[in-house]
C-alpha cells in the first residue's frame, strides 16, 4: 500500500486513529492541565506579582477556546474555526512562554548570576511549556493536511519530524529540570539522579532521528527508551507523593513547597508526544539499512 | 538499526550526565553536605524569598562566620526543645530564636552566660522574680547571690508598664526569661543574622546599654586612655578573629571585651564577666564579691597582657580606695536617710520626696561613676562626675533633711 493511500485511510477513519487529532488533545489536556501546576507553583510565590495569574487564567480559559475549534473541526467539518481559534490560542502561548522565562530569571537570576541563583531561582525553563504547546498547535494547523483533504507524504513526515523535534526540547526541558530541581536538595537521595540520567540518555536518543539517517527498528529502540523514561517518571510521581507524605508540613504545603508531585509526570507526557511522532514517521522510514548501502558505505580495504 | 546512532546517542547521553556530575561537584559543600534533605534546601531556598523581602537579613548572614562554615538558616531556625514549631514555606522553623538554638552548637557559652550578672540577675534587678522559675531564680542565686531573688525595682510602680518595656527592659531583657525555659538573648551583643564576634568585641555594643548616668562605662572607655587608643587604632585591629586564636597582636588595644571576656594570648575566654569582676561596684555599698581573689587574679592576668605588675597593682590599690571613700559617703547620705526615716520626718512611698531623688542619685549616678571611673582609667569621671555630685549632693541633703525635720517638728 502506498504511504499517502495509508495516510489518507487514516485521515479518513475515525479521530481516534488520527494523529492530528490526537496532538489536538494533547495540546488542550496539557495547556489545561498547567492551570493545576501553576496553581500550585505560584502559590509558593503567593502570587506575589499579578502577572503570575496570567498563565493560570490562560489555562482555565484555553478548553473554552480550543474544545471548541476541536469540535468545529471534527464534528462540523469547520476548518476557519479550527485554525482561527487555535492560532490565537497557540501564538498566546507562545508569548506567555517566553515572557515567563525572563520573568523566573528575573526572580533573582538577573541579580546574581551565578549558579546557585540558577539553582535556586523559579525553574526558568518550566514556562516553555507552554511555548512549546503553542508551538505544536500552530505547528497542527500550519502543515496538517486537513486543508486541502489531500495530505501529501512529505507534509506529513515533516508534521512528524516537527511534532518529534518539539517533544525533543521538551525532553532536554525534562533533562535540565530534572537537574536544576534535584539540585535544590543537592541530590541528598541518590535515587534523585535516576530522572538526571534517563532523561539524558532519552534526549540523545531521539536526537539521533535528527543528526543521521536512522531505520524503523531504531524508532522501535527509541520507543523502548522512552518507555523506560515514561516508567521513570511515574516512579517519580509516586517518590514524590511519598516525600510529601512524610515532609515537614501537611501534605497540601508539602506539595506547594517540598516536592513538586506533578513535575515527573512531564516524563510520560511527553514520551507520549514523541511517540505520536514516531507513529506517523515509521511508515516512512526503511525497515533496516540495506546490506548494499552498508557495503558502499564501508570503508574501502 | 543502526549501530552508530545508538553509540552517537550513548555517548552524548553520558557526555550529558557526567556534566551534570560535574555541574553538582563544583557546588560549594555548605549547600551539599548537609545532614538532612531540610537543611540542604535551607542553604539556598531561604535566601530565594528574603533576599527580596528583607534584603538585609540575607546580606548579613552571608558576612557571617556561620555562613562561611556552612550554617545555614534552618540550623538556628529549626525548633528546638519546647520551641513553638511553625510551618513555613515546607520548613519547620521557629521565628524566634533563643539560647535555646545557639546551645546546640555553643552550650558551654550559654552555661557561663547563665552564671552571669547578664542573665537572670539583669532581668531581676527591674522584674524581681517575675517570670523566672523557681529553679532559675535558685540556679542564679549560687552565683549571683541576692541577684534574682529579689523584688521588682520601685521604678516599676512608679513609673509604669510602657516606660519599664521601652526603657528599662530594651536592655535588662538580656536576661529576659524565654517559653522555652532558657533565659536571655545571644544577640543583644552578638546581633542577629551576622552573628558577630567582631560586633561583640565592639565597644559600642557594650555601650547600647553599659551607658548614662548610672551606669557609665562607655563614656569613661572613650576618656580613658583605652578608649582613646581604640578610637585613633581601630582599624588596624582584628575584631573577627577567632576566641582561640586572639592575641595581644590582633587586639593591642582592649576594648571592653578584651578585659571583661576574652580569651587574649591564650587566656580563659568566658562569657560570664563575673569571672573577673572583683566588687559589686553597682551597689550603694559596694562590697567585695565572693570570688574576690580569684576574680582579681583573673582581671589582673588580663591586664598583664599589655601593663607592668607594678601598674596593674598600683591601679587596682588607687582604685580600691576610691571604692573606700565613695563607700564612706554613701553611708554618711543613707545616715541621714535613715535618721529621717526613724524619727519619722520621712515617710511615705519611696521616691515621694526630693530628698529621695537627691540621695539615690548621690549613689546610683555619682557613687557608680566613681567607682567605675577609678578601675577604668576614667579620670574626669572619679572627680567631676563622681565625688564632686556626691560633695554638692550630701550639701544638699544636709539642707533638705534639715527642712524636713523643720517641718516635721512643726506639725
Amino acid at each position: 500500500m502506498a504511504l499517502a493511500d495509508l495516510l489518507q485511510q487514516r485521515l479518513r477513519g475515525a479521530y481516534w486513529r488520527d494523529p492530528v487529532a490526537w496532538l489536538e488533545i494533547y495540546c488542550l489536556a496539557n495547556l489545561t492541565f498547567l492551570a493545576v501546576d501553576i496553581l500550585i507553583a505560584h502559590s509558593v510565590n503567593d502570587f506575589r506579582r499579578p502577572q503570575e495569574y496570567i498563565p493560570l487564567l490562560f489555562s482555565v480559559a484555553t478548553p473554552f477556546l480550543l474544545l471548541p475549534a476541536i469540535l468545529a473541526w471534527l464534528r462540523f467539518h469547520n476548518i476557519f474555526w479550527w485554525k482561527a481559534l487555535g492560532y490565537v490560542v497557540g501564538w498566546t502561548a507562545v508569548i506567555i512562554g517566553i515572557t515567563g522565562v525572563i520573568f523566573h530569571l528575573d526572580s533573582r537570576f538577573f541579580y546574581e548570576r551565578t549558579l546557585k541563583s540558577l539553582v535556586y531561582a523559579a525553574p526558568f525553563v518550566a514556562p516553555l511549556a507552554y511555548t512549546g504547546l503553542g508551538l505544536l498547535l500552530i505547528l497542527n494547523r500550519m502543515l496538517d493536511a486537513r486543508s486541502d483533504n489531500h495530505p501529501s507524504a512529505a507534509r506529513m513526515q515533516e508534521w512528524a519530524r516537527w511534532v518529534i523535534f518539539l517533544a525533543m526540547a521538551g525532553l532536554f526541558g525534562n533533562f535540565v529540570l530534572s537537574l536544576a530541581d534535584h539540585s535544590d536538595n543537592a541530590f541528598f537521595n541518590p535515587v534523585e539522579w535516576i530522572a538526571v540520567i534517563s532523561s539524558a540518555f532519552t534526549f540523545t536518543t531521539v536526537l539521533m532521528i535528527f543528526v543521521m539517517p536512522v531505520t524503523r527498528r531504531y524508532l522501535r529502540f527509541c520507543a523502548a527508551v522512552l518507555g523506560i523514561d515514561a516508567a521513570v517518571g511515574v516512579l517519580g510521581f509516586v517518590l514524590h507523593t511519598r516525600a510529601n507524605l512524610e515532609g515537614p508540613s501537611t501534605f497540601l504545603n508539602n506539595i506547594r513547597y517540598v516536592t513538586p508531585p506533578i513535575a515527573p509526570l512531564l516524563f510520560p507526557t511527553l514520551v507520549s508526544l514523541t511517540l505520536i511522532g514516531i507513529w506517523v514517521l515509521a511508515p516512512f522510514l526503511p525497515e533496516s539499512v540495506s546490506p548494499r548501502k552498508r557495503r558502499t558505505a564501508a570503508p574501502a580495504e | 538499526m543502526s549501530f552508530r546512532a545508538v553509540f552517537i546517542a550513548v555517548v552524548l547521553g553520558f557526555a550529558l550526565i557526567i556534566a551534570a556530575f560535574l555541574i553538582n561537584r563544583a557546588r560549594p559543600a555548605a549547600e551539599t553536605q548537609q545532614p538532612n534533605v531540610s537543611l540542604v534546601r535551607a542553604s539556598g531556598k531561604c535566601a530565594e524569598c528574603h533576599v527580596r523581602q528583607q534584603y538585609s537579613v540575607v546580606h548579613e548572614y552571608e558576612m557571617s562566620r556561620h555562613a562561611a562554615r556552612g550554617v545555614n538558616c534552618l540550623d538556628c531556625h529549626q525548633p528546638a526543645d519546647k520551641q513553638e514549631r511553625k510551618d513555613h514555606h515546607g520548613f519547620a522553623i521557629t521565628a524566634h530564636v533563643t539560647p535555646g538554638n545557639c546551645r546546640a552548637c555553643h552550650e558551654r557559652i550559654y552555661q557561663e552566660f547563665l552564671r552571669s550578672r547578664h542573665a537572670a540577675t539583669s532581668w531581676a534587678a527591674v522584674y524581681g522574680e517575675k517570670g523566672l522559675t523557681p529553679e532559675q531564680v535558685s540556679f542564679a542565686e549560687q552565683y549571683q547571690p541576692g541577684g534574682a531573688k529579689r523584688p521588682p525595682h520601685p521604678f516599676v510602680q512608679i513609673e509604669g508598664g510602657p516606660a519599664m518595656t521601652s526603657g528599662c527592659e530594651q536592655c535588662h531583657s538580656i536576661g529576659k526569661p524565654n517559653e522555652d525555659g532558657t533565659i536571655g538573648n545571644c544577640t543583644a551583643c552578638h546581633t542577629r543574622h551576622v552573628s558577630s564576634v567582631e560586633v561583640a568585641r565592639e565597644p559600642r555594643t557594650c555601650g547600647q546599654c553599659h551607658m548614662g548616668p548610672d551606669h557609665s562605662q562607655i563614656e569613661i572607655y572613650e576618656e580613658s586612655k583605652h578608649g582613646v587608643l581604640f578610637n585613633a587604632q581601630h582599624g588596624a585591629l582584628k575584631l573577627n578573629t577567632p576566641s582561640a586564636q586572639l592575641t595581644t597582636r590582633e587586639m593591642f588595644v582592649p576594648t571592653c571585651a578584651t578585659c571583661h571576656m576574652s580569651g587574649i594570648n591564650g587566656q580563659k575566654v568566658t562569657h560570664d564577666p563575673s569571672e573577673r569582676l572583683s566588687w559589686y561596684l553597682a551597689n550603694a555599698i559596694t562590697e567585695k564579691r565572693p570570688n574576690y581573689q580569684q576574680a582579681q587574679t583573673n582581671m589582673k592576668q588580663v591586664c598583664l597582657q599589655c601593663h607592668t605588675a607594678p601598674l596593674v597593682n598600683r591601679v587596682y590599690a588607687q582604685a580600691e580606695q576610691v571604692v573606700q571613700t565613695t563607700n564612706q559617703r554613701v553611708r554618711d547620705a543613707q545616715a541621714i536617710m535613715d535618721d529621717l526615716k526613724k524619727s519619722g520626718a520621712l515617710s511615705g512611698p519611696p521616691f515621694s520626696h526630693d530628698i529621695d531623688f537627691v540621695y539615690f542619685d548621690l549613689w546610683h549616678y555619682d557613687g557608680r561613676t566613681s567607682k567605675h571611673g577609678a578601675f577604668m582609667g576614667g579620670a574626669d569621671f572619679v572627680q567631676w562626675h563622681g565625688n564632686y555630685p556626691m560633695i554638692q549632693k550630701m550639701v544638699e541633703m544636709k539642707s533638705l533633711a534639715a527642712e524636713l525635720k523643720r517641718q516635721h517638728g512643726s506639725r
